[in-house]
């Protein structure tokens, strides 16, 4: 107990070196938010999944000083996002473009969701149809009671004949 | 129609697990490249030998050319400097743009480019020298234009300064094949452009 109330004010103190670590200036709230959302969306070319707030590759942190620069300078999101794309390729949005090459990205959930539907729809049908035919049995077993009685006055006549023999 | 429906799930399985096979021979480095066919962008950055002089776009168009980008601190590159040099005694053109790492100032790190250049040297007397000249690009801003992620990449330029393919990785006895026809097809017939 003595050693984790110990380790508390350690790990305070940890907390506040990183913090001073990497203190970037910002004119406005408006472009660090910005820095921070664009350094969030661009991915790594070097890295296999990883933006590029995330990594230390060299190019990663070369983007990140790249975009911190064209933040100050004001440029806008999709500003940063075109000077990179030209760079680096649509590789680099983590976001694909809607283009002949990425459709199938928006198609293939489309198709499916539509084929699922259309098979739920057709099932709902086929059970409304077995429906009707479940209705319509007991027209059927009134036949087969009217059958079955015919044969019990049958029987019960040729018993009652019978005796008599 | 009903029993053909029966094996459209079978199908959509095969179709995936075809697509995802194919995924295993793809080499994920290879995403393409946003500057072929765009001409080489605008730089001015030192010849290694002589640091006073800039070497612009300009001094790279008229042949053929491959520019490798590597460093000293990439084993992979050093490794390619012998087949390299080899491809240059075939009368491959070859010019270097040397890509410096960060260097962390707070630890007392500095570039040095004349230490650089005798560092190089060293390295080309033993390994072999591929290299027509040496761009040193301090800030990898050349480097970050043409879209280069690491080290070793190589691009081919044409006569007229465009950019007409990325390779990422070494070059090697293997691949090089299919960039030396690319490469035959530009010196033949790439003259008559503009």
């Amino acid at each position: 107990m003595r050693l984790k109330m110990l380790c508390l004010p350690a790990l305070l103190l940890m907390l506040q070196a990183g913090a001073t670590e990497d203190l970037l200036q910002f004119e406005s709230a408006e472009q660090q938010q910005l820095y921070r959302q664009l350094t969030a969306e661009l991915r790594c070319p070097k890295c296999q999944n990883q933006n590029i707030a995330d990594s230390n590759a060299v190019v990663a942190v070369d983007m990140r000083n790249k975009t911190l620069e064209l933040v100050r300078q004001g440029q806008n999101h999709d500003q940063v996002i075109d000077y990179m794309k030209q760079r680096y390729g649509d590789f680099v949005h983590y976001q694909p473009p809607f283009q002949l090459s990425t459709v199938w990205l928006w198609l293939l959930p489309l198709l499916a969701v539509l084929t699922l539907g259309f098979t739920v729809f057709r099932r709902s049908k086929a059970s409304q149809t077995t429906a009707v035919d479940d209705r319509a049995e007991p027209e059927d077993l009134s036949d087969v009671a009217a059958q079955l009685q015919a044969m019990i006055d049958e029987a019960s006549a040729k018993a009652r004949h019978k005796p008599e023999e | 129609m009903r029993k053909a429906l029966f094996y459209v799930p079978l199908a959509a399985f095969l179709a995936l697990s075809l697509f995802l096979l194919s995924g295993l021979f793809s080499d994920p480095r290879d995403h393409g490249s946003a500057l072929i066919e765009k001409p080489l962008p605008a730089f001015s950055l030192p010849d290694l030998q002589q640091p006073a002089r800039l070497v612009t776009a300009a001094d790279l168009k008229g042949e053929v050319t491959l520019l490798n980008v590597w460093g000293l601190w990439c084993p992979t590159c050093n490794a390619e400097l012998g087949f390299l040099t080899e491809l240059r005694q075939q009368g491959v053109r070859i010019v270097g743009l040397y890509y410096v790492q960060p260097v962390d100032a707070s630890f007392g790190d500095t570039f040095d480019i004349n230490q650089l250049r005798l560092d190089v040297q060293d390295k080309l007397t033993e390994q072999g020298d591929p290299y027509l000249m040496n761009i040193v690009d301090e800030k990898r801003s050349l480097i970050f234009d043409l879209g280069v992620t690491g080290a070793p990449e190589t691009f081919l330029i044409d006569r007229n300064g465009v950019i007409r393919h990325h390779h990422v990785g070494d070059i090697n006895p293997q691949n090089w094949p299919k960039i030396q026809q690319l490469y035959q097809q530009l010196q033949q017939g790439g003259s008559d452009a503009p």
